[in-house]
């Protein structure tokens, strides 16, 4: 049953990679400047996006997201020097561009990695603190309602 | 010397009015009970005297209760009451006139047949028809017993109510059936046993000297058993024809056949009465069973019921038989014993408790019907089981043990209905029910104490915190109680079985659901209801502040006070009951402990407390474990924060790019 269902899940995922695959295909066939350019400049968030096996890759989304904020510009010079991989390959090999765009996903890796450092440290304060009430509260209740000598004593 | 009306009276004054002197016995005048001198404080009177009553030995309560005026020959109970103490213990004593003089045993010589009459017999049959109007017997008759104020007076018969009926009484002077029985367990007997004791008296005086002197008390009872009481009695010596006559028909073996008080007080109709009492039939060789030869059926009776074990060996032994049949011509009788004996071995000598001493009190029962109830060795008249219990509960565990087994397997109503027409069935079957239903009551107000208490009504209770200060009734409880706290050990608790059972036993019906609630084995709920108790006892009889009580209690209330759960609450009840025990009304502190509106609110609280602690240390523990979940949660939120940065960002420069 279980191998039943599994199988056109699977069959689905492939379909899905088929279809990214069919997707990039086409994109480099028809925009191959725009396709350079794009991998060039978000080839940290690519390789992220290999490296990445958490679920929902979340540090690749971070880093792709960071790198893609940096990648709007190059592409929309791309677009105005007409789109030619003569053209991408200028601006592909402009330090600044790809200097920027890979710094950009730097950024966002970096991110991803501490932001939950830093909500983990603001949990663990919170609890701390919620611990330290309650336990005032239990002292209360304990000084109130507890027997006048400890078990054993 | 009288002493002024308006005086307060010492605190050992009997009734307020007698003192007793205890440094000043009166030897003779008790009839061998302890005597004392006695002051009158109204009038200062010093004619009477104070009886000791045995601190383990139940007076006549009955008879105290009773003959409340002076009688002529008789020394009425004038009041009664605890005394000044001797030998360390609180003294009970009966207050009576003293006799007028020496008892007629300290110059006994011949009396003549006139002065018999007229001095003994007649003064003494008045006293006991006096008596008998009042359903009373004396049981005290006896030449020790029985004073003359000087030589030509009548005689005044002495006290007997300091004691159990005929307990002092010698064997001489008692039916053979009586003397046979445990001092103390013979019973209020009847009329004709005190008519047969005068008997024994006029022949004492007749002849000048005690019957049968020098014989042990054994030995006088069965030689009354082989010979009749009369031939007994009398032996060689020559009474008067008018007193033979008199004394032969007193002394007859059964009650019913000795005369009225109407027959003795009118001597025409006694001298023209004779008696023709069948002598027993007597074997031609004795039947020797333990140390008793055997004569007669009499004889047998009484050998199988002092010595059970070797008259059982004989009853299913082969000699009994032939010399029933041929020794007494009693064919009638061996046949019976046969079919009992039968019967028995049906169903398996030993096949239920008690067994062979059930026997025995059959076979005895059948023998003689007028004999006594036997009972594994013991003999005793059913109404006197109560004295016999209280002496043997003071100093004879064995008696006690065989006592205990007779109310146990209801003998007494077994007895009774083997002899119908000479007690009363009915209610004897309703009586050894009720003593079997005391000693199987279970819980502290049960058991033996009970029985002991419920059979005499005047005996001190016997708790080692009451011992020696003569709690005779309900009212001497909280002060016996309240001198004991001052020395008793604090953790022991206030009420023991004997204090319960002699409550329970003197109490009315208000007080039986505070002593049935004795009844738990939980210490809180026992003290608080022993402290209802003797709370109660204090407002109906003795409402003097009692503090070494109340303080003993409060040491005590510890578990009561830790039913509080609130601390403060705790705190404040404990300084409450301290405060309360100090001023010694018990009451006060019984309210204070049973609460019950505010001991279920501070329940509630406590509930509540509880609860609250229980979230408390589950949202500890949630925190304490919690620390994996939290990094999930942390690197989530962060990774979510992070690409929301992100998203932001591309937006930013979307929007930057669109605005050119």
């Amino acid at each position: 049953m279980s191998k039943a269902t599994a199988q056109p899940k699977s069959g689905g995922g492939g379909g899905l990679m088929w279809l990214q695959g069919l997707a990039c295909g086409a994109m480099v066939a028809l925009v191959p400047g725009t396709s350079l350019l794009l991998g060039v400049l978000l080839a940290p968030g690519l390789a992220a996006l290999v490296l990445d096996r958490q679920p929902g890759r979340p540090i690749a989304r971070s880093v792709l997201l960071f790198g893609g904020a940096f990648c709007i510009g190059p592409v929309s010079a791309l677009w105005s020097a007409g789109q030619s991989v003569e053209a991408a390959l200028g601006i592909v090999g402009d330090i600044n561009s790809i200097g920027t765009a890979w710094s950009a996903a730097a950024a966002g890796w970096f991110m991803a990695e501490l932001i939950p450092l830093v909500v983990r440290v603001v949990l663990e304060a919170a609890g701390v603190a919620r611990a330290a009430r309650l336990r005032a509260a239990r002292a209360k209740l304990i000084e109130e309602w507890g027997p006048d000598q400890p078990p054993g004593q | 010397m009288a002493i002024p009306p308006g005086s307060a009276p010492p605190a050992e004054t009997i009734a307020g009015i007698y003192v007793v002197d205890p440094t000043r016995p009166l030897p003779l005048a008790g009839g061998g009970v302890p005597a004392f001198a006695v002051t009158d404080r109204r009038t200062g009177r010093t004619d009477v005297m104070a009886l000791q009553v045995a601190p383990h030995v139940p007076a006549r309560p009955q008879h105290l209760q009773v003959l409340t005026k002076p009688m002529e020959g008789l020394l009425t109970p004038l009041a009664h009451g605890k005394g000044p103490a001797i030998g360390g213990e609180a003294g009970y004593f009966v207050i009576c006139n003293r006799p007028p003089g020496p008892p007629v045993s300290a110059t006994l010589q011949p009396w003549p047949e006139s002065a018999l009459i007229s001095l003994v017999l007649r003064p003494i049959a008045h006293a006991l028809d006096v008596l008998r109007a009042q359903t009373l017997t004396h049981r005290a008759i006896r030449a020790e017993n029985v004073f003359q104020g000087q030589p030509g007076q009548a005689v005044v018969l002495g006290a007997a109510w300091a004691a159990p009926p005929a307990m002092h009484q010698p064997a001489a002077y008692e039916p053979p059936y009586s003397a046979m029985c445990l001092p103390a367990g013979r019973g209020e007997g009847s009329l004709g046993d005190d008519i047969y004791a005068l008997g024994v008296l006029l022949v004492t005086l007749a002849v000048g000297r005690v019957p049968m002197a020098g014989l042990d008390e054994a030995a006088v009872t069965r030689r009354k058993l082989e010979l009749g009481s009369y031939a007994a009695v009398v032996g060689d010596g020559r009474l008067p024809p008018g007193i033979a006559d008199l004394v032969g028909g007193m002394l007859a073996e059964d009650p019913d056949h000795r005369p009225s008080l109407k027959i003795l007080l009118d001597l025409t109709a006694a001298r023209g009465r004779k008696v023709a009492t069948r002598p027993p039939q007597r074997a031609q060789r004795p039947l020797q069973i333990g140390h008793t030869a055997v004569w007669n059926v009499r004889m047998l009776a009484y050998a199988v019921s002092s010595e059970p074990e070797p008259g059982l060996q004989v009853l299913f032994g082969a000699t009994l038989m032939p010399w029933l049949r041929r020794g007494l011509g009693e064919a009638a009788l061996a046949v019976r014993i046969e079919e009992m004996l039968r019967l028995r071995a049906d169903r398996g000598r030993n096949s239920e408790p008690y067994a062979d001493a059930m026997l025995a009190m059959q076979i005895v029962t059948m023998i003689d019907p007028l004999a006594p109830l036997c009972w594994d060795g013991l003999t005793l008249w059913p109404d006197g089981i109560g004295p016999a219990f209280a002496v043997a509960h003071a100093a004879d565990p064995e008696t006690l043990a065989r006592l205990e087994s007779l109310v146990l397997t209801e003998a007494i109503a077994i007895w009774a209905t083997m002899r119908e027409e000479r007690s009363d069935p009915g209610s004897l079957r309703l009586a050894a029910r009720q003593y079997r239903g005391w000693l199987q009551t279970r819980g502290p107000s049960g058991g033996l104490p009970r029985v002991l208490y419920m059979l005499n009504p005047m005996l001190p209770c016997g708790s080692t915190l009451a011992a020696g200060r003569g709690v005779v009734g309900l009212t001497d409880v909280p002060a016996a109680l309240e001198a004991a706290a001052t020395t008793a050990d604090r953790g022991a608790e206030p009420l023991d079985s004997h204090t319960v059972a002699f409550i329970a036993a003197r109490s009315d019906r208000r007080l039986t659901m505070d002593i049935n609630a004795l009844n738990v084995t939980e210490l809180e709920s026992r003290l608080v209801s022993q402290l209802r108790l003797l709370s109660e006892l204090q407002i109906r009889f003795d409402p003097r502040p009692l503090p070494a009580l109340a303080g003993w209690f409060a040491a005590q209330a510890g578990p009561l006070v830790e039913r509080w759960k609130n601390r403060a609450r705790r705190a404040e009840i404990a300084t409450g009951l301290a405060s309360l025990a100090a001023a010694g009304h018990l009451a006060p502190m019984l309210a204070l402990i049973e609460d019950h509106a505010n001991l279920a609110a501070d329940s509630d609280a406590a509930g509540l407390a509880a609860s609250a602690l229980e979230r408390i240390e589950g949202e500890l523990a949630e925190i304490d474990g919690g620390g994996p979940g939290r990094a999930v949660v942390a690197t989530r939120t962060g990774q979510e924060i992070a690409a929301g940065m992100g998203l932001a960002a591309l937006a930013t420069a979307l929007i930057l790019a669109a605005l050119g």
